[in-house]
């Protein structure tokens, strides 16, 4: 009984495993698409919108996306070292320094934006706020773990106020608008709609952004890719990177057509959309391969820099454990699929 | 089984427990980020305790924390109780403020954050109100139903004794309800103690809450894991604080 059972197997096992093999191999060949792509994103008004909302991306990449809202740079970050995504649009360079940093699975791929005075300190035109001393004793609101939060505690720094003279609050930014119009708050450093309300509502803009990027803290919205998704699927993040391209052209081509698109996308009317749209500084491909951002393919640009700076900074804040070498940043940049993308 | 015994297992649980984490970490089974190992847990405990975190010291959060559940708790379920009380003795009463009581009850405390913060700003009261509002209706309930479940006969017999209102609810139904609402209590404080974080994220910059929330923010795990430790241990430490002023002063119930 029992040899014969087992004789009796075998071809069984044998086919099996040939079946599964054909399968495998079968699946191999499809490999070049994916079935669909996970995108953590942002509703914002941004280009990035006008390639979301009129399928560029899903055409690009040629598979079914699945836009996941996101609150953070830093829930992106934990969604992509949980699996749960793909691709981060529009994430902000500060959580992307921290993720290099600690050694999460993704590249840097491409930039969205700089963010020069697109987010900036605003301050209560009564509070009479002139002069970097004049913060002291005063309570300033910004969501904690962004890029503003990271441009807020460089200038701190940078004028050598201490956090105990300088109440700074964590608020999102829906929540800095409501504690603004009760009064709590006498600054924010946060980005539009929440600047452009809070300035409309006595504030009036305290420059900072000059002073630091000139001192290196330098903020962007980036592109990050799980690395096993692009070593998987290298045509759909070419493709993704080109569907941007394409966006920021007719936003470059067309601004009061691409205004009307993003506005609708993000549920603002067109001339907010117009507006905030104006405020950033919306890089083109080709100069994020200039070694003044990501460089050429193989050569990290000066914005390598700027990330081993934020890490180490968030270091110092506690908010990593530890940050690693310049060259382990400049090893995260890949922008081979930048350059294919430009053809 | 006698509880020494049963004391092995426990001890037998954590050990195993304990056991499988550090393997994991020490064969390098899972990335630090997602679980810190024991040695990380040590030394970023030590760290903590030495050097505080952003801006406060350790002692200095958990204070902080438990100032603020003392608070909304306290006063939640002191208010509570008196509503109850009411409630439960009064049918008109009840018909007058059920509605609002089951609607508070069930609403999850994120829902109406962002009010909260309109209406009291972003200081304490906000987060205390918070604590406060969570508090309230679960020891309103507790209240009424313990009055509900006072025998009748109790009462009868002491107003056929010949005591007046007052003294029926002082004397009678009060300390008759108090088992009741001392299971109320029990039950508010670890939602309250559950609703921290949320109140805590309202413009924190102190307390083990808002200490979790911040460190998962950028992935410190072994900040997380210390803060998950404190909080289930202080949370163990109010339910014991309570359990032992329950049977201080309620000591015949359930015989």
């Amino acid at each position: 009984m029992r040899t014969r059972n087992q004789i009796g197997r075998r071809p069984i096992i044998a086919a099996g495993l040939g079946l599964g093999a054909a399968i495998g191999l079968g699946r191999y060949a499809r490999a070049a698409t994916p079935t669909e792509v996970r995108v953590g994103y942002f509703v914002e008004t941004k280009p990035t919108m006008i390639a979301k909302s009129l399928d560029w991306f899903a055409d690009a990449v040629k598979a079914k996306i699945i836009w996941r809202e996101m609150s953070s740079g830093a829930e992106i970050n934990t969604g992509i070292a949980a699996g749960g995504l793909d691709f981060g649009l529009a994430i902000g360079s500060s959580p992307v320094a921290a993720g290099i940093a600690q050694g999460l699975g993704y590249e840097l791929i491409g930039m969205v934006d700089n963010i020069g005075p697109a987010e900036e300190m605003t301050v209560r035109t009564a509070a009479n706020i002139t002069k970097p001393s004049d913060f002291i004793g005063k309570k300033i609101a910004t969501p904690f773990g962004s890029t503003s939060h990271f441009r807020l505690m460089g200038f701190l720094a940078l004028n050598h106020l201490s956090q105990s003279q300088v109440t700074v609050l964590d608020l999102s930014a829906e929540q800095i608008v409501a504690a603004w119009k009760r009064g709590d708050i006498d600054a924010a450093y946060v980005w539009s709609p929440a600047k452009a309300e809070i300035l409309a509502d006595g504030g009036n803009v305290y420059e900072t952004y000059k002073e630091l990027d000139a001192a290196g803290y330098v903020i962007a919205d980036l592109i990050v890719v799980s690395k096993s998704f692009a070593r998987r699927y290298p045509d759909a993040v070419t493709g993704f990177l080109s569907a941007y391209g394409k966006a920021l052209d007719l936003y470059v081509s067309d601004p009061d057509k691409a205004a009307a698109i993003v506005g609708k996308a993000a549920g603002v009317s067109t001339a907010v959309a117009k507006a905030n749209l104006a405020e950033y500084d919306f890089v083109s491909l080709k100069d994020q391969l200039s070694a003044e951002w990501l460089g050429p393919p193989g050569q990290p640009g000066k914005f390598a820099e700027v990330l081993h700076g934020a890490a180490e900074f968030l270091v110092q804040q506690k908010s990593i454990r530890s940050a690693p070498d310049l060259a382990a940043f400049g090893k995260a940049i890949n922008t081979t699929y930048l350059a294919k993308a430009l053809g | 089984m006698k509880s020494w015994r049963l004391w092995h297992f426990t001890a037998a649980s954590a050990t195993l427990l304990f056991a499988l984490w550090a393997a994991i970490s020490a064969f390098g089974l899972v990335n630090s980020l997602f679980l810190p190992g024991p040695g990380l847990f040590v030394s970023s405990f030590a760290d903590l305790l030495l050097n505080g975190y952003k801006g406060y010291s350790l002692p200095e959060h958990v204070g902080i924390s438990l100032l603020r559940v003392a608070l909304g708790f306290g006063t939640g379920a002191v208010a509570g109780t008196l509503l109850g009380l009411g409630m439960g003795m009064a049918p008109v009463f009840d018909a007058f403020a059920a509605p609002f009581i089951e609607f508070l009850r069930p609403l999850p405390q994120l829902a109406y954050l962002v009010l909260l913060i309109v209406w009291f700003g972003i200081g304490e009261t906000s987060k205390v109100v918070l604590l406060f509002l969570t508090a309230l209706p679960v020891a309103a309930i507790a209240a009424r139903d313990g009055v509900r479940n006072v025998p009748r006969e109790r009462i009868q017999v002491a107003r056929a004794l010949g005591a007046n209102p007052v003294q029926i609810l002082l004397h009678v139904v009060f300390p008759s309800a108090l088992p009741e609402i001392f299971i109320g209590a029990r039950l508010a404080v670890g939602i309250v103690y559950a609703t921290l974080i949320a109140a805590e994220i309202i413009a924190g910059s102190n307390g083990i809450g808002w200490l979790i929330f911040d460190a998962g923010r950028f992935l410190r795990s072994d900040y997380v894991f210390v803060g998950v430790l404190l909080i289930g241990l202080m949370g163990l430490g109010l339910d014991l604080a309570l359990r032992t002023l329950e049977r201080w002063i309620v000591h015949w119930a359930g015989r």
